[in-house]
């Protein structure tokens, strides 16, 4: 009896001998974001900062809305680094979520552009920028789409997707909406919600993410749809005839930006992350695998690669930017319209 | 004293039942009293929404009817299985519960696949000539009735099997011998006998169908907005915690009712009945 007493004591001895140096060593670094694009992250940005840091990594999955409410409900704890598109962080950055970040923790944040570094008044940079725009399967939509006002053509008639209102993009249909009714969306929500009810007929579903608009090309259900460049190579992958749509109005900038939470356990990991996924090396290996548009200067893609992003300074020079404390504050209302609009 | 006796048996099981489940829901549905709008301003807002009675209206239209289209098919279906020899009533009944093995994303995205206008149904009306192109059929309230039934029928002949099962064969055949006919003997005496199956399955199909979130996302969308769709919008997305437990509150008062409305039908359809 005493024999396996002691045996008994001695694995458990070993077993919390073999454990301590994990708990000791080993920090967890808890990461907020979609979860798309999982396995590329994995090789590119997550193995290596294993390797470099020592310390575990685990997750909260979801789209935007989710985990910010999540974040909210537990007062900021809970993650070390979030990833939300600018919509969302600015939410969160009202709410009081993030903490302000210091420069000089991270310097790589000298390397990217300065409409990265700080694009909402000294909390997160962006690591990627994006843009909203039009997709469109040239085999099926005649003549091309050149505009924003196309989106409401006749001969596009139950084949549009449009981003539900609750995404990133999809207030941005109300102000693009309100350009075609020609008024200020802010200034005159009915003419542009009226805008948005002439384009009823043309569209088949709202999607709230980027894999349920993959699937509506995939699937033939739509032919059209207003989406985020990040979702392109996917698409193109199983549509190759969906092409991005060259809009005489520009597309509209996004920023996708990494913040730390007022919560956060683990603050001088989640420097560490945010200054290694803002370098060179990840940069470029991110945007040659098609995951994200690079936000540092001296990523180098070649046409072909670069065909995916919103990469040059031309380009990001050109696109237009949305006020988005402006746009949060009419979100709650936009929804309720909206609802009526699709949902009645 | 005697009634009593039970109680001490049974109140651990009560209490986790009222601390895990009742207290929830009862904390749920207190905060849509205690806003500073007042007690009842968040009903008066919900009500006050023709957007939200449309929702609420096509809710419990779709349960409805995918309860009725589900006791159909699972009356007959358990009928034939309950009266079917001992091999074949396994593997019936196998193949009847076979969809439950996977989980309902997949019995929702199976009917992508179905309905879709790439889909099998699509492209075999094509091939057949009976279509000239491709029907709309996803993001249609039928199909999310027709994946809704789909979902619960399997449950629907699981209640109603062993009910029918002990429907005795003397019943029916002392039935015959006295002069009814066919239809005479199952009006009177098997669907009268089979009401608690059917309640219960209604009741499982209706309050599953009622509070389902990932079929309607995925078949119907916003355009076919739906109840359980329409709390996670406001929860989760505009941060509307009390909006979103109103909309919960409204569900738990409907669905009691109809259910309540459902154990009257029964007691109307068979006295014996609870």
């Amino acid at each position: 009896m005493n024999k396996i007493l002691v045996t008994t004591l001695a694995i458990s001895a070993t077993a919390l001998m073999s454990a301590a140096p994990a708990t000791a060593q080993g920090k967890t670094l808890t990461i907020s974001w979609w979860g798309f694009n999982g396995e590329k992250l994995e090789s590119i940005v997550l193995a290596p900062f294993r390797e470099q840091c020592g310390c575990e990594i685990v997750f909260e999955t979801g789209n935007n809305g989710e985990r910010l409410n999540k974040l909210q409900i537990r007062n900021g704890a809970g993650v070390d680094v979030a990833y939300f598109s600018d919509s969302f962080s600015q939410q969160g950055i009202e709410a009081g979520l993030f903490q302000k970040i210091d420069p000089a923790r991270i310097p790589n944040l000298d390397g990217i552009y300065d409409l990265a570094k700080d694009p909402q008044g000294g909390y997160g940079p962006a690591y990627t920028i994006g843009r909203v725009g039009i997709v469109y399967d040239e085999t099926k939509v005649t003549p091309p789409i050149t505009s924003w006002n196309d989106l409401w053509r006749e001969d596009l008639a139950a084949s549009l997707s449009l981003p539900g209102i609750t995404t990133t993009a999809g207030p941005m249909v109300v102000m693009k909406a309100g350009d075609h009714a020609g008024v200020d969306a802010f200034a005159d929500e009915d003419a542009a919600f009226a805008a948005i009810g002439e384009l009823k007929p043309n569209v088949v579903k709202n999607y709230n993410t980027g894999s349920e608009m993959i699937n509506l090309f995939s699937t033939g259900e739509v032919s059209v749809a207003v989406a985020q460049d990040f979702t392109l190579g996917q698409i193109q992958a199983a549509v190759p005839s969906v092409k991005w749509a060259d809009l005489a109005e520009g597309s509209i900038a996004t920023l996708n930006t990494v913040n730390i939470p007022t919560g956060a356990a683990e603050p001088d990991l989640a420097y560490e992350f945010i200054n290694f996924i803002l370098s060179k090396d990840i940069q470029q290996q991110l945007a040659e695998q098609g995951v994200d548009a690079p936000v540092n200067t001296a990523v180098d893609l070649t046409p072909e690669q670069a065909a995916l992003w919103t990469y040059g300074a031309d380009l990001i020079a050109g696109l237009q930017r949305i006020d988005y404390a402006k746009m949060n504050a009419a979100k709650g209302g936009w929804v309720d319209r909206w609802n009526e609009i699709f949902g009645m | 004293m005697k009634r009593f006796a039970g109680w001490p048996l049974a109140a651990p099981a009560t209490l986790l039942v009222v601390v895990f489940l009742v207290l929830p829901v009862l904390a749920t549905i207190w905060t849509t009293f205690t806003t500073p709008s007042g007690p009842f301003a968040t009903y008066l807002s919900f009500f006050g929404s023709s957007f939200r009675r449309t929702v609420l209206l096509r809710t419990i239209q779709v349960s409805l009817v995918t309860t009725a289209i589900a006791l159909v098919i699972g009356f007959l279906t358990a009928y034939v299985i309950s009266r079917a020899p001992g091999w074949l009533k396994s593997t019936l009944i196998i193949a009847a519960v076979f969809p439950l093995l996977t989980g309902v994303v997949v019995r929702s995205f199976a009917w992508l696949i179905i309905l879709g206008k790439n889909g099998i149904l699509n492209t075999t009306l094509l091939n057949l000539g009976l279509i000239g192109e491709p029907l709309s059929m996803l993001y249609t309230q039928g199909a999310v009735i027709v994946a809704m039934v789909y979902l619960f029928v399997p449950l629907m002949i699981l209640t109603l099997v062993g009910v029918l099962e002990s429907i005795p064969d003397d019943l029916i055949q002392a039935s015959s011998s006295l002069g009814a006919t066919p239809r005479a003997t199952f009006m009177q005496v098997t669907l009268p006998l089979a009401v608690p199956g059917l309640i219960v399955g209604a009741v499982l199909v209706f309050t599953g169908s009622f509070t389902s979130y990932a079929t309607p996302q995925l078949l119907g969308g916003e355009q076919v907005m739906m109840m359980g769709t329409l709390m996670y919008q406001q929860a989760m997305v505009t941060f509307d915690w009390v909006a979103a437990s109103t909309i919960a509150a409204v569900m738990v008062v409907i669905t009691i009712a109809i259910v309540a409305l459902m154990n009257a039908m029964a007691r109307r359809l068979n006295p014996m009945t609870v």
